[in-house]
């Protein structure tokens, strides 16, 4: 097999690399700000339930994480396994993500000064506008060098979707390797993940530069 | 426990502005107010002066509803937010909370906003005309000397036109009194006196207005009473010059001495 169609077989795979991707971002990026939020709560019960839940995710590996959502159903309830496995690849990797954005997200919540809070206060602002309008724009800022890292990781953890068989790019260089006894497929495949974080990596700088207006 | 009430509730016609009694606040089990009361009537300037935990800023964060007291009572223009300790409802108090206006001792701008939007925010979204709203502020910033400032970001200013900003952001409500907590503490000595002087202008407009300091001359001159507070307690206050220059209790002559010099 040519270099080239190794490249091309392999690219096939790339969409569902980026369906992975970008349906992660968009489902962990919001669940992790409730997750951060519930992990807050004054009530007892809530945060410490939640915070349990943070530990286990981020305390597993997250190939466990995938093969649980994905078999475990059919294990425990003798349900089929679903045959598009997008659909448990995104959940896993949804909840996973969330776990830690929550923590960035908590960590820079807690990181803006009570002032903040008490000057809206003062002015009248309800609590959901001081959160909108004077909290959540600094913690955006704040945490963008760490939300940036977890992007990165994101990309390189697709990747793991070839424990259950996705056909995702890693998943087809794999067989690839496995059938032509070659290596090529694996400096395709690092290649592919680089230029993507290289790409990621342009993006956040751009959006962190849009935040620079202030300091 | 001696009584601190040396200002009786006035029956006049018109009620003070802010009216507090007994007053007791305790963080823990360490008490910070113990059974304050005061009034403060239309038009004066009230400084509140005494050793740092003496309990002047937990009085003033009291009164704007920032720390909860244990007991006591808060009237605004005789009406109560806080009886015997108990709070008024949420939309009370929000009414309650457009009668005053506070400056922090660091500021506390909103770091993402320009100037014009850290003034001009709160009272577009209490539903003012933003118009209206802008032009009030613009004429606010030209009074505390910032014209030209409107669009630029509080880092890009002194700690003393940030507070300057911040002056302007709590009179752009259209408060009817000012609180000033330590307005001065967080600047650089040569940057106090650009704040002070627009206090002062306030007072000569006869703005109401309390303010805690450590800037005695100020406090001397610009204040129509002054008060000395130390160990949660109102020890004495009164005329300024009084206060000042004839101190009763031992206490205020011992704090007042350090000054001197």
């Amino acid at each position: 097999m040519s270099l080239m169609t190794m490249i091309l077989k392999m690219s096939e795979g790339l969409s569902k690399t980026c369906a992975i991707f970008f349906l992660t971002l968009l489902f962990s990026l919001p669940l992790g700000m409730i997750v951060a939020l519930l992990r807050m709560s004054r009530i007892k019960v809530v945060s410490a339930v939640t915070r349990f839940i943070i530990n286990v995710l981020r305390g597993t590996p997250l190939m466990l994480q995938l093969l649980a959502v994905t078999y475990g159903p059919y294990y425990l309830f003798g349900v089929t396994v679903a045959r598009n496995k997008l659909i448990p690849v995104v959940i896993a990797f949804s909840i996973n993500y969330a776990a830690y954005f929550a923590e960035i997200y908590r960590g820079g919540i807690e990181s803006i000064p009570i002032g903040q809070y008490e000057a809206a206060e003062v002015l009248g602002y309800s609590k959901l506008q001081t959160f909108m309008r004077i909290i959540l724009p600094q913690v955006i800022k704040r945490i963008m060098p760490s939300v940036t890292n977890e992007v990165v990781t994101l990309v390189k953890d697709t990747s793991l979707a070839f424990t259950v068989s996705y056909q995702e790019m890693f998943t087809i260089g794999k067989q690839i390797a496995n059938s032509q006894t070659s290596f090529m497929p694996f400096l395709v495949a690092g290649a592919f993940y680089y230029i993507f974080n290289v790409i990621v990596d342009w993006v956040m700088g751009r959006i962190e530069k849009r935040l620079d207006y202030y300091r | 426990m001696p009584d601190n009430r040396n200002n009786p509730a006035e029956n006049t016609a018109a009620p003070s502005i802010l009216e507090i009694r007994r007053l007791q606040k305790a963080f823990d089990s360490t008490s910070v107010l113990k059974d304050i009361s005061l009034s403060v009537e239309r038009g004066n300037v009230i400084s509140i002066i005494g050793p740092s935990g003496s309990g002047k800023s937990t009085l003033l964060r009291c009164a704007s509803f920032l720390e909860t007291a244990d007991g006591g009572d808060i009237l605004y223009d005789g009406q109560y937010a806080v009886k015997d300790g108990v709070y008024a409802s949420k939309a009370e108090l929000n009414r309650f909370r457009t009668r005053f206006g506070l400056v922090f001792q660091n500021f506390q701008l909103f770091p993402h906003y320009s100037v014009l939007k850290n003034v001009s925010e709160a009272p577009i979204l209490h539903g003012e005309n933003r118009d209206e709203v802008r032009n009030r502020a613009m004429e606010l910033l030209k009074k505390m000397g910032l014209e030209g400032k409107e669009n630029a970001y509080p880092y890009q200013l002194s700690g003393g036109q940030q507070q300057r900003v911040a002056i302007a952001r709590a009179l752009c409500m259209r408060p009817e009194v000012m609180y000033f907590d330590e307005p001065t503490s967080a600047l650089d000595p040569e940057l106090t006196g650009e704040v002070l002087k627009v206090i002062r202008q306030l007072a000569d407009e006869k703005m109401t207005m309390v303010v805690v300091t450590h800037e005695m001359p100020f406090a001397k001159a610009v204040s129509n009473r002054v008060i000395f507070m130390d160990g949660g307690v109102i020890v004495e206050q009164g005329d300024p010059i009084a206060v000042f220059e004839n101190p009763q209790e031992e206490r205020t002559r011992q704090f007042l001495r350090v000054f001197e010099r």
